[in-house]
């Protein structure tokens, strides 16, 4: 289900991308649609609360953390008992598993009676002496609609898979699209190619920029500084300074022509590095990153294990696949307007003053 | 103030986050309209 949903994500992003053509105004339908996928992923990116099981608070307990954590669970009210100023039920965590779990609450808690009645609700929890008794904090939702898995170790920093990733992925497709229409340069000598090619390299650099700026933060949190030469980092740190080389070597050469085929022939060689500084380096390295040498997995995007990913955060992660290919999109077609538009007045200024 | 951020983390984040996507939103259709404009105007 996975693959089919990215697979069609990208088909979207892709058919709506070069539909109507490159260098043609985006029609509103289109502009809607971008806006309707992107703010719904917003949304259901960042709304939703993360919740876990009991077995996420044992392990959290075991490593040690000290702060409680979300658990989303249903008390059984008729295993109620008072004891001790503490008011004590019978719970599950909607896991399937048979095992009752023991939840003790304040007895001056007032939302007591609304939990207990609720259907289900997020709570914060920690392990209190042994491991199926749960001391309860605070409420976090009653009744929620859906929730967001919580994942040990990662918990609420988690959410930057819908931003980072996409980004990353997009900066991939703007330096393919960058490699062909520089391809298309050297064949037909249109300078329209040449401007399609640079615009793309430079939004790919944009994009590469702002994965590295996401990813550098969520290290921060994650790992204890924002940058730690993590083979990941390091091959995104390489492909930035191949593509600064790039713009480098634009802004150096005068001749329009000579400018359009010598940075057609770098675009084609930088493309070609940048799947190898993405997807097979930092695989084949030890490293931080998730996905790296000696991880459970690849990366819980490209991961085929299902369970790698649980179907809510597919679906988001499709929409932000979609949606960053959209404005990717319509950025390089603004961009190519731009250009275009700027080339035309030129010529026009020159051909005045002869 | 301070609670209140900190109690609400959650929804801050994803208020600041729609603001910010509304004013990219609102950008990229006001260039694309000026730019629409520029090429009527070339054309003419």
């Amino acid at each position: 289900m996975k693959a089919v949903l990215f697979l069609l994500a990208f088909a979207i992003g892709l058919f709506f991308g070069f539909y109507p053509a490159l260098h043609k105004p985006r029609p509103l339908y289109w502009r809607i649609l971008t806006i309707i996928i992107l703010t719904s992923m917003i949304v259901l990116a960042l709304f939703p609360h993360t919740a876990g099981t009991f077995s996420d608070a044992i392990v959290n307990y075991r490593m040690g953390v000290k702060h409680d954590i979300p658990v989303k669970i249903k008390l059984l009210p008729e295993t109620k008992i008072i004891e001790n100023h503490q008011v004590s039920y019978q719970a599950t965590d909607f896991t399937g598993s048979t095992i009752k779990f023991t939840v003790l609450f304040n007895e001056n808690r007032t939302d007591l009676l609304q939990i207990e009645s609720a259907s289900s609700a997020i709570v914060l929890m920690h392990r209190e002496g042994i491991d199926n008794s749960f001391q309860a904090g605070e409420t976090v939702s009653l009744n929620p609609m859906i929730t967001l898995p919580f994942i040990i170790g990662l918990e609420e920093r988690a959410r930057i898979l819908y931003f980072h990733v996409p980004m990353s992925w997009i900066a991939v497709l703007a330096y393919i699209v960058a490699m062909i229409y520089a391809g298309r340069y050297l064949a037909r000598k249109n300078i329209r190619d040449d401007i399609t090619s640079s615009s793309a390299a430079a939004l790919g650099t944009l994009f590469c920029l702002l994965a590295t700026v996401t990813g550098s933060i969520w290290a921060k949190f994650n790992w204890g500084s924002f940058w730690n030469w993590d083979p990941r980092e390091t091959s995104i740190f390489v492909l930035l300074l191949i593509y600064a080389a790039y713009f480098a070597l634009r802004a150096a050469v005068e001749n329009e022509e000579r400018r359009a085929r010598l940075s057609a022939v770098y675009a084609i060689l930088a493309a070609v590095t940048v799947p190898f500084f993405i997807f097979i380096l930092p695989r084949i390295t030890e490293g931080l990153h998730p996905g790296s040498k000696g991880d459970a997995n690849i990366g819980p995007v490209l991961s085929p294990q299902a369970e790698a990913l649980n179907p809510l955060k597919q679906i988001i992660l499709s929409l932000s696949f979609a949606g960053f290919t959209l404005i990717f999109f319509w950025m390089l077609s603004l961009q190519i307007r731009v250009k275009t538009i700027t080339m035309q007045l030129l010529e026009r200024h020159n051909t005045n003053e002869r | 103030m301070y609670d209140f951020f900190a109690n609400n983390a959650l929804y801050v984040v994803l208020l600041v986050t729609l603001t910010v996507w509304l004013g990219i939103t609102v950008y990229l259709n006001g260039i694309e309209k000026k730019i629409t404009n520029l090429e009527k105007k070339i054309l003419e």
